[in-house]
């Protein structure tokens, strides 16, 4: 597909952290993403936006080499961190995971563990120490919102929190590890909207030193906490593509692509 | 708030309230059967079992199906034929496992005794008195030979589930099919094998070892099997959540997929070892009863409990028969308290 816009990082004005040049997805045989070039730069919020099933789940997953996990998963292009092709010969995917975090669309506490457990689950996974755990499990469940909640129970298992409950706390875990990048895969799609607004606010502070991509179908929120959006499409059993991106300002006010315009204003999708 | 509402509110179940007349049709179909069947066999002189099962089964059939077609319908008929069968299946298997525990017991429990435990065999002849000798030596074979057997199929069986599970290999196909080809082998063909493989060349001296090894391979592919399928049923997404936490593959397994499988983990060990632990055809082939204890099994003949069992039945007096029934229960407790104490140990502490 043509007509991309590859957000340049002059309209942004600062280095760019992570970007995709031409990166296409199969399953199988099934090309589900085409040409994909996006750049995030330091310290922004991306959001992905566009129809169910067009890709944006897939897209976020070969951010930091989650999608090679899909048995028959196919990838081209490159994906550069700080310039460096992710994909690379000798890359070690378990560092690109680590400095890239991720929060799943549907929530996976570890049932196996308490709450502080899932918590600090990624430090004991990644072999990382810190020196005041409790500190680290109470900043995080405050940034994630869901401290006041459970701050009595940070012993019972993570499998007796209700499904929003066990959203923020998958929140809280990918927090716990501060990644340099967090991808967000629809973070808020179970969480009532006080938790929604705080979450939004979470993303807004930590957005001050960490590199932010969410998945939202929410387009007040894509407005509310992005500095650029990027709408993707995939028509008629076609792979998804970027059909445009660029500010989110612009995007939502000032779309380019009339198609871009009739889903940012619910005419259709 | 009005008083009306203030009454005490008591937890009910209003699903399962049943109307009056419902209740009499169901008393109807759960008696009437039973009292027509007793008649019947009273008068035509039939044996017990032959009543049960072709006058009381159809008719219980048709009374539940009569009586559901009544009370809730067409689709209700379905249900009460299930139900029945059910009942009666379970029942009869109730019985029938009543029955062998009953024996087991009746027939045993003479021959069993404190000084049974930890006494042997040696001096011990088939008109010998149950004051004297025991099984001990026979446990403490079993206790070996079994033992070394789950020592070794154990890790194994379940390094090659975790292979089938958590790798993409290439060769997960031709390992899994090899691993069920094995689950069918005979146990005797298990032990011929051994017994030419590793004793006829000379490899192994005859010793109980021989008997671990031909468990073994008869524990390995279902454990195998069975750890597969439970380590199947942890949800991907788990291993998912954890690798992109930067888990190496490793860590990932054992910290979070392992605990989720922990208990299904132990129940394939209780599997495996069950499937073995009764096993006498190997036994008699590999390893010669030793009516004394042995606890070497790199060296010598060694009882255990089936072939104390077999060893006993060779002989006809009353007194060896009651020494071949008490090990029989002896070995049935022992798989209980086995049992009980690895559910213990794997229960969910979740
Ligand atoms: N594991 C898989 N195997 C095969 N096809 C897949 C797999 N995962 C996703 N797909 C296909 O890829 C396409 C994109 O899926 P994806 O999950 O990325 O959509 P999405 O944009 O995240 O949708 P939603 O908004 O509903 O979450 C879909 O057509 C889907 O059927
Ligand atoms: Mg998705």
């Amino acid at each position: 597909m043509e007509s991309l816009n590859p957000i340049s990082s002059n309209s942004f004005g600062a280095d760019v952290h992570l970007s995709t040049k031409d990166v296409h997805v199969w399953f199988g045989q099934r090309h589900v993403l085409e040409g994909v070039n996006l750049e995030f730069p330091v310290n922004s919020v991306t959001a992905l936006i566009g129809p169910s099933g067009c890709g944006k789940s897939t897209f976020i997953r070969t951010l930091n080499r989650m999608h090679e996990l899909i048995p028959n998963a196919k990838l081209a292009g490159e994906v550069l961190l700080k310039g460096q092709n992710i994909y690379a010969v000798g890359v070690d995917p378990i560092q690109v995971r680590i400095n890239i975090g991720m929060v799943f669309q549907k929530p996976n506490p570890f049932p196996t563990m308490t709450i502080r457990g899932n918590v600090l689950s990624g430090l004991r996974l990644s072999g990382k120490h810190s020196r005041n755990e409790d500190e680290l499990v109470e900043n995080s469940l405050q940034a994630a919102s869901l401290w006041n909640e459970v701050k009595d129970r940070l012993d019972s298992p993570a499998g007796s929190l209700s499904g929003g409950q066990q959203q923020r706390l998958c929140i809280a875990r990918a927090l716990a590890l501060a990644p340099d990048v967090l991808l967000m895969d629809e973070p808020c799609s179970a969480l009532d909207p006080g938790s929604t607004i705080r979450i939004e606010e979470t993303i807004r502070s930590i957005s001050k030193n960490m590199t932010v991509v969410i998945v939202t179908h929410n387009m007040q929120q894509a407005q509310r906490v992005s500095e650029q959006t990027a709408f993707f499409l995939a028509e008629d059993n076609n792979p998804g593509y970027v059909v445009e991106a660029g500010l989110t300002n612009d995007i939502f006010h000032n779309p380019k692509d009339k198609r871009t315009e009739d889903y940012v204003s619910g005419r259709f999708g | 708030m009005t008083t009306e509402t203030l009454r005490l509110v008591t937890p009910e179940t209003p699903w399962r309230v049943r109307s009056k007349s419902q209740l009499v049709y169901i008393f109807i179909a759960s008696t009437l059967p039973a009292a027509l069947t007793f008649l019947i066999a009273d008068q035509m002189k039939l044996a017990g079992l032959i009543a049960l099962t072709i006058v009381f089964l159809p008719l219980q059939l048709l009374a539940a199906s009569l009586a559901a077609l009544i009370t809730v319908g067409k689709r209700g008929i379905l249900d009460a034929i299930l139900t029945v069968s059910v009942l009666f299946l379970m029942l009869t298997m109730g019985f029938l496992l009543g029955s062998v525990a009953l024996s087991l017991v009746q027939k045993g429990f003479k021959a069993l005794s404190f000084h049974a435990i930890y006494q042997n065999s040696f001096y011990v002849t088939s008109v010998t008195s149950l004051e004297y000798g025991g099984l001990g030596h026979a446990l403490v074979g079993t206790l070996v030979i079994v033992g070394i057997a789950v020592i070794f199929a154990v890790p194994i069986g379940i390094a090659v589930g975790v292979f089938l599970t958590e790798t993409q290999s290439r060769m997960r196909g031709s390992v899994r099919f090899l691993s069920q080809a094995m689950t069918g082998l005979p146990s005797i063909v298990s032990g011929l094998f051994v017994f030419a493989f590793l004793y006829l060349t000379g490899w192994v001296q005859r010793s109980a070892i021989l008997g671990s090894v031909a468990l073994f391979l008869l524990m390995l592919p279902t454990i195998i099997r069975l750890s597969e399928e439970v380590l199947k049923l942890v949800p991907q997404e788990l291993r998912y959540a954890a690798l992109a936490l930067g888990a190496p593959r490793h860590k990932a397994f054992f910290q979070v997929i392992f605990p989720a499988a922990r208990s299904g983990i132990i129940t394939t060990c209780l599997l495996g070892t069950a499937r073995v632990i009764g096993e006498t055809a190997p036994l008699i082939v590999l390893v010669t009863y030793l009516p004394s204890t042995n606890f070497n099994p790199l060296s010598g003949d060694m009882a255990s409990m089936p072939t104390y069992i077999y060893s006993w039945l060779k002989f006809s007096t009353d007194l060896a028969n009651q020494r071949a029934w008490g090990g029989a229960l002896a070995l049935m407790i022992l798989v209980g308290v086995l049992f009980t104490l690895a559910r213990f140990f794997g229960r969910k502490r979740f």
